[in-house]
Parts: C-alpha cells; structure tokens; sequence
C-alpha cells in the first residue's frame, strides 16, 4: 500500500542564489512545497546592541553595512535623526547632493536585482550587462567618498566634502537611459522569462499590507504609498511613483525597471540645480561629545527595499539608550512563509528573487 | 483619530508626546483600531528596556489611505504581553525578534523561537540587565585570563 509521505528540503544558506545566507526549510511533497520556513540571522552582527555602546559618530560609518548595496540610505537615516534632533535645517545644495546620491544608489540597487533575478531564472548574460552600468555608478562613488560601498560620505548636517565630477553623472544618465531599453529588450518580452514570472507568486494587496510590505513590492500590488511624497528632502523635486496592477513577479520586475527610469529623472533634476549652484554651504553639527536632548526620534525613508526607519530614544547621554532600525527585507523573507506555500520548488527561487531580498538588512 | 471615544472603551489610556498610552488589553485595542480606522499596516513594534526595569512596547500603525501614523504604546508589568499576530501577519516576525533580544513572551503566538542568537544562547542581549560575559566570546575569554 501507497503512502503518501513529505520530505523536508534545506535551501541555503550557502545556495548561490539566496542572495546572501537565507536558509528555507522546505517541507516537499513531490515538488510541491506544503510549508516554508525561513531562517534567518546567520550574518547577525548586533547592530542595536553596539549603538548602545558607541557614539553617534562612532556608529555612523557602520550604518552603511546594513544594506551593503544601499548604504547611503541608511546613512541618511542616521543622520536625519541627529539632524532632528539638533534642529538643523538643510541647505538646498546639501538636499540636493543627498537627493542625487540617494537616487543613483537605488538605480545601483535595482540593477543588481535585474541582474541575480535573471539568474535566478537561469539566464546568466543580464547579470553581466546589469553589473556594467552598475560600475560606472560604483566607480562614481568611488571617485566623490573613496569607497564604493561603504560609503561613509553624509555627515551630521551636511556631506563630507563638496560633490565633484558631475561631468560623470551627465554621463551615467545619458548612457543609463538606453541600456535599460536594452534590458527591456532581451527580457520583458521573452517567452521563458514571461512564463516563469507571468501569474507567479501572487501577492493581493490585503496579505502584502497585512505582512508588513512596503516599497516597490507593495506598489506592484496596486497601493500607492511612496515615502519620497512627504519627504522633506525631497521637497521641490519632480517625482512620479509607479503603481503596478499585476501582483505578480512580472509586476515587481517592471515596477522596479519603471522605477529605475524614474530615478533617473531625478537625479537629472538635481544635477540641473548642482550644476548652477555656488560653494557648498554646510550646518555641520560638532559630533565631539555630541549629546542628543531627551526624547524619543524616529525618521524614516523610502529605501529601495521597503520603507526603512530608525527610532532613538536618548537620555542625554553621548550614545542612545535604544536604536531600533526597520527594514523592508524582514517582512519580505517572512512573507515567503505565505508565499511559497503551494508552490512548486522550481518556482521557489524565482518568486524569492523577486521580492528583493538581501540578508545583512534582516540580520541587522 | 477621536481619542474620547477611545477613553470611553480603555480606561485609564493618556495622550503622551505622539503617542497613546495604554495600560491593559492591547490586543483589544488594536482590533478596536483596525476595525474602526484605516490602519493598514502595522510598521513594525519597538521595544524598549526602560531604565526602571519595565518593558516598553510601542506599535507603529499606518494608513496607507489618509497618510497617517498612529504609535500605541504599553509598559508591561513582566514579561508577557498579548500577540496581535492574529490582526497583523507581520506582527509575528517583531514578536519573534522581540522574544530573542528581550525575552518577552506573547501569549498567542506559539511559534516563538531563537532567532539571531544561537539556539542555546542564555539572556536576552538587548535587556539592560544583560551581562556580557559569555566565554565562548574571544575578548570575555581574554579578560577572564589577564
């Protein structure tokens, strides 16, 4: 007599296309998965706990490890809340430097995703061409903070030195343009990428709000909510969100090509005002004993995952009493659990690799 | 949001700073919340371990259709507290990190477990009465020896 019998399957964390160290614990029946679950903190290297140990301007270059492949975001994040917190307004240079940074970061983000997405798929070349015009971003970077992913360039109230080579970012956003034609090209409309992404991994408006998702994957499933609207360092610029329909992989692939367009509007914008503007003016904040006044701080940002925040609570003291950052990759690897569930396992990894994934910003 | 209403139903609830104070029942409350405001997403739950050794709670709500936040906040008394993982799916995950870094416990969520810690960690490294003197850690190890 037949009985039937689920096997479980360990995915990860050493799998190269986890995106980092994600480890899934599937339980299988044939190919279809019952349950998925994600384990996750194989890169925890105790973010909160060291803040609580270190001065604000002794945690401010770590910050940019919490997402190693969007940095600047999380360095913003750090220095918004001292900024808050000391009532510094910004100069509209120093906005426009950080709005032209923040945005070309996120193009940066999103073409590594093109990329390991169509890996994931199988297809190797996009990798290849994605990693291309990333360089010259990375390579930019490199040139105005001396790192090209650590960047450690904002400062409380301003940016470590004045920004410079802007001939370089003409350059990128004239290039940028048509290479993402050329991505359109080999891969909206090919039939295999279509039939692996089309109506797979279905993700309704209610179970993404429910679940916590923000960011691209929750615009993919048809709500508008994009930070950068209410942001005031975004103030005065031109900004358009994409809000996709689909809620599937395909949704949160165009959205994310959609959006990568879009930035680079952006950054044309404040290249334009970069371009006239005079000498850089700064409300640099002396971070030497540097305490913030009581209270309780918060700030948040539309970061390419998810919305990321950070909450500090301060005692007056030189270092925070709590720090807490929120990341939108948490609540996506958690979504798997959801997700995956009834699914068949050579559809695991695409659906996975769509919502953006990447460990250090869930490990923390 | 209308907050006599809201007195009316949770007694002993004030107004602190940005955020409402509760004393008891939050999962009540935030069922109360969603179902009667267009709180959608709960953003994420931050705990605290307040100076004079109780726990703070504050639960970041969102609405994605009026562009409002809305922090609830609670002390507790020990360490259990009641899980909204029943309203909120994502609330799971914050209860399960809140557990591993504070050793709080949410009646109702019954898939707690270790989650950046190893499996056989003891305390809860972000409470204020952790003491970091695990040995299996190099610079523990070396000051136990000088």
């Amino acid at each position: 007599m037949m009985t039937k019998t689920t096997f479980k399957l360990n995915l990860g964390p050493q799998h190269p296309s986890t995106h980092g160290v994600l480890r899934l614990l599937l339980e299988l029946d044939g190919e279809k998965i019952i349950s998925c679950e994600p384990d996750v903190g194989y890169l925890h290297r105790g973010m909160e706990k060291m803040a609580e140990q270190m001065s604000y301007i002794q945690y401010l270059p770590t910050v940019d490890r919490i997402d190693y492949l969007a940095g600047f975001f999380y360095s913003e994040l750090l220095c918004r809340i001292v900024e808050n917190a000391m009532e510094v307004e910004l100069p509209d240079k120093v906005r426009a430097i950080r709005v032209m940074l923040l945005e070309l970061n996120r193009i940066s983000s999103h073409l590594l995703w093109v990329g390991a997405f169509l890996m994931d798929l199988g297809a190797v070349s996009p990798f290849f061409y994605a990693f291309r015009e990333r360089e010259m971003i990375l390579r930019y970077f490199e040139k105005i903070s001396g790192q090209r992913m650590m960047y450690n360039y904002f400062v409380f109230g301003g940016v470590r030195h004045d920004i410079g080579f802007l001939e370089d970012v003409e350059e990128i956003i004239s290039i940028l343009p048509g290479k993402i034609d050329d991505y359109e090209k080999i891969i909206t409309e090919n039939p295999i990428f279509i039939r692996r992404t089309v109506e797979k991994g279905i993700l309704q408006k209610e179970m993404a709000l429910n679940n916590g998702i923000t960011g691209v994957n929750l615009r993919a499933s048809g709500v508008d909510f994009d930070l950068r609207f209410e942001d005031s360092l975004y103030r005065g610029f031109d900004i358009k969100t994409i809000v996709l329909d689909g809620k599937d992989s395909f949704a949160r692939y165009k959205a994310r090509i959609l959006e990568m367009r879009e930035s680079i509007k952006i950054v044309a914008q404040a290249l334009e005002y970069l371009k006239k503007s005079g000498s850089l003016e700064q409300r640099l904040i002396n971070p030497i004993n540097l305490k913030l006044p009581e209270g309780d701080y918060f700030a948040d940002i539309e970061a390419p995952r998810g919305t990321a925040s950070c909450f500090v609570r301060s005692y007056g003291d030189k270092n925070p009493y709590r720090l807490k950052w929120r990341t939108g990759s948490y609540y996506s690897v958690n979504l798997l659990r959801k997700l995956l569930a009834g699914e068949y396992l050579n559809d695991a990894i695409a659906i996975a690799g769509s919502l953006d994934i990447i460990l250090p910003e869930v490990d923390k | 949001m209308d907050l006599n209403k809201f007195r009316e139903m949770f007694q002993g609830c004030e107004l602190a700073g940005n955020k409402i104070l509760i004393k008891s029942r939050m999962h009540d409350v935030i069922k109360f919340v969603t179902e009667n405001y267009p709180y959608d997403i709960l953003k994420e739950i931050t705990a605290i371990h307040n100076p004079d050794g109780r726990i703070e709670l504050i639960y970041n709500l969102y609405s994605t259709v009026d562009e409002e936040t809305l922090l609830i906040s609670i002390l507790l008394d020990g360490n259990e507290a009641e899980s909204v993982s029943d309203i909120f799916d994502s609330a799971r995950a914050d209860e399960n990190e809140i557990f591993d870094l504070f050793g709080v416990k949410f009646s109702g969520n019954d898939d707690l477990k270790r989650l950046y810690m190893p499996e056989d960690w003891e305390g809860h490294p972000l409470r204020k009465d952790y003491v970091q003197d695990d040995t299996r850690l190099a610079w523990n190890d070396d000051k136990n020896n000088v």
